[in-house]
């Protein structure tokens, strides 16, 4: 007879498996190894040559920039608005509610809002033009659909500050009341008591925080393919468009940019897992 | 009960694994009578995979086609939304696998996929010749049903329904429509940052890139060119390089192009764009109709006429029910559901006008096109055949290259 809590955990295993086999697959179809399309012969050829294809080193770059910029945007501001929230005594109740909301909101729904705001022909550009401060629709800076990426970084950034807020929001709360208390009896300003007592605190799950949804913006297809610019194009997108390329011969190069987008969220969970076990030494020393 | 909740939970896996393990079987007998394939397929289901995201095809497909089935044949419809691609890959998948019975029977299909997929011994066939209504309706000599996208068909897929590529414009604001290229160059001249289509590979988008460069170079020397990138750059140069003469007066100056068409109508629909396109000849009439353009747009095409296919249903090769797919295929060509398709989806049809009885005629004839759109002759008159599939690719690769931001 099979123990009880391995029977109960039998769902959870044959999902888990299913999603490693899913990983698994491709990783070996990006090895050129696709036996129904006639490939049996293991190549690194896939990898080679997405290095050797400016095109899709620029989508490397492209995503990683993406990234990065949203994922710092996103934690500087969603740690300022947990400062404002603990500071002023709101890091619970409605006001949090509130904050969470675009967590539900869906990314396809949120590329809509900013198309409708930010687009040439949105919300902005329409105001800005009544109130004769640009003389054309046209003259509304191009933040969408642009090289520089504005518009998916300024979507990322909205849908990620709540999940920051509400990652750290907490743990801030409860270090302000504990430590944070001490240090202003002691004669500390409150800017000062958060800078050198909450903000050190906290790090750790601020920098879990921007771990994930660094992670997770690097994977992630629409906002990048709805706001993006024609060339160069996010990772995510160009290897689904490798992906449904015609020619099934091309599937292992969509493989392959999906074995890169893992490498690199490999190297990101191995840091979140370097930082958890940092934490647990950290709070079994102390 | 939490013992029970995990027998329920492991008996729903097993059932699971067991249901997907198998799965019935039916005898089918390559050389039977069209009768006899009909009394087979009797309580049948055919699965039919195809693109789903043509809300008003679907409906016509489960409110009309599926009854119709159902009633004559008692033949089950299961429509599966589902993209091309991926199923391909269900397909491959099902390959690797060895799977002799597969899960899907008829495939909504066209063009570099065809060629993909036939290539690959994905499908069923030569079907087309079992079929009563493939000799009675459809004109088995027109180069649309021996070739698709410049691939033999070889009996492999049955025509579904035609497509063609036109230009609209609203004709309030630009009352103009340009008829060849040098006049579309004028035109976005005049409308400066007002025009664009979508990005490559968007099907759309690269529809009308194939109809600019017809337009340019003709189609004729495209029809046995080798997919070989050096051959076709220097076949389309010319039209690259106008493309290029037309990016400094397009949309964000050729430096960007919208990803879909659905954007690019979006755009249009905003005023932000003068021009729009589509590949359903139709679609300004179906879009006027539920608000989507103001009603004074219109369609126009070049005098040289533009690219127009024909998509088309095949069978898979491991699919578990030929008989009913078959049944099904053949009914899809018949003169009712052909016209009920063009009445209601504005699809042009795939049976030949001339082999129509006179009342089968008057069907076709009822059909009231709605505001904005070509008639059918005049599409048919100017319809430039697409190019093989093979070179497609390559030509969006070299847009890419060539022409973004350039």
């Amino acid at each position: 007879m099979i123990k009880k809590p391995f029977l109960l955990l039998l769902p959870v295993i044959v999902l888990s498996l299913l999603f490693v086999i899913g990983i698994l697959n491709g990783l070996i179809q990006s090895f050129g190894i696709m036996p129904s399309l006639g490939l049996t012969v293991p190549t690194l050829k896939y990898y080679s040559e997405i290095f050797s294809r400016p095109d899709l080193l620029s989508a490397i770059g492209m995503s990683l920039y993406i990234t990065l910029l949203s994922s710092i945007g996103a934690v500087v501001l969603g740690v300022f608005i947990c400062a404002l929230l603990v500071m002023s005594g709101k890091a619970k109740g409605r006001t949090l509610q509130l904050i969470k909301i675009p967590i539900a909101i869906p990314h396809t729904v949120v590329a809509l809002f900013v198309i409708l705001i930010f687009a040439q022909s949105g919300l902005l550009a329409r105001v800005f033009y009544h109130l004769d401060i640009i003389a054309s629709q046209d003259a509304f800076p191009a933040l969408l659909y642009a090289r520089n990426g504005l518009g998916i970084i300024l979507a990322y950034i909205w849908k990620e500050v709540p999940f920051v807020v509400f990652f750290v929001v907490s743990i801030m709360a409860n270090i302000n009341t504990s430590l944070g208390e001490a240090a202003q009896n002691l004669g500390a300003s409150r800017w000062r008591t958060f800078i050198d007592i909450t903000l050190p605190l906290c790090m750790p799950s601020i920098k879990n925080a921007f771990l994930i949804i660094f992670a997770f913006s690097l994977g992630a297809y629409e906002l990048p393919f709805l706001l993006g610019s024609t060339v160069p194009r996010a990772l995510p997108v160009q290897a689904y468009i490798e992906y449904t390329h015609p020619d099934l011969l091309h599937r292992p190069y969509a493989m392959a940019l999906n074995g890169i987008l893992f490498i690199i969220s490999f190297i990101i969970a191995f840091l979140y897992y370097r930082l958890l076990q940092h934490n647990v030494v950290k709070v079994n020393k102390s | 009960m939490k013992r029970r909740l995990s027998i329920l939970l492991v008996l729903m896996l097993s059932l699971t694994l067991v249901l997907t393990g198998c799965s019935s079987s039916k005898k089918f007998d390559e050389n039977a009578s069209f009768d006899t394939l009909v009394s087979q397929a009797k309580g049948s289901t055919v699965t039919f995979y195809g693109w789903g995201g043509d809300d008003l095809r679907n409906n016509w497909l489960d409110n009309v086609v599926a009854p119709a089935l159902k009633e004559k044949y008692n033949i089950t419809l299961n429509r599966v939304p589902m993209d091309i691609d991926q199923i391909l890959s269900k397909l491959s998948g099902e390959k690797q696998a060895g799977t002799t019975d597969g899960t899907i029977d008829l495939i909504w299909i066209n063009g570099e996929n065809f060629y993909s997929a036939k290539d690959k011994g994905y499908l069923y066939g030569p079907f087309t010749q079992k079929l009563p209504n493939y000799a009675k309706y459809i004109d088995q000599t027109a180069a649309e049903n021996l070739r698709d996208f410049g691939y033999t068909i070889d009996g492999y897929e049955a025509p579904y329904g035609k497509a063609q590529m036109v230009m609209i414009n609203d004709s309030a604001a630009t009352p103009e429509t340009p008829k060849n290229t040098a006049e579309l160059l004028a035109y976005c001249k005049a409308n400066k940052g007002k025009v664009t289509y979508p990005a490559l590979p968007d099907f759309t988008g690269s529809a009308f890139v194939r109809s600019i460069i017809c337009d340019i170079v003709g189609y004729e020397q495209f029809a046995d060119m080798p997919a070989d990138k050096a051959t076709v750059k220097n076949a389309i140069q010319p039209a690259i390089d106008y493309l290029t003469e037309l990016n400094p007066y397009l949309w964000r100056e050729g430096k960007t192009f919208p990803a879909t068409i659905a954007q690019v109508d979006n755009m249009f629909a905003d005023n932000e764009l003068v021009m729009t396109m589509s590949y359903e000849p139709y679609s300004a009439a179906t879009k006027i109709a539920n608000g989507t353009y103001k009603a004074t747009a219109t369609s126009f095409l070049f005098d040289k006429g533009m690219v127009g296919n024909t998509n088309y249903i095949a069978i898979a090769q491991n699919s578990p029910n030929k008989a009913g797919a078959l049944v099904v295929v053949n009914e899809m060509i018949s003169a009712e559901i052909q016209a009920s398709q063009f009445s209601k989806l504005r699809s042009l049809p795939v049976v030949d006008y001339n082999k129509l009885s006179d009342d089968e005629k008057k069907l076709f004839d009822s059909v009231d096109l709605g505001q904005g759109s070509i008639p059918q002759d005049i599409l048919l008159s100017k319809r430039v055949p697409e190019m093989p599939a093979k070179l497609i690719p390559i030509i969006e690769e070299i847009w890419l290259e060539e022409v973004v931001g350039k």
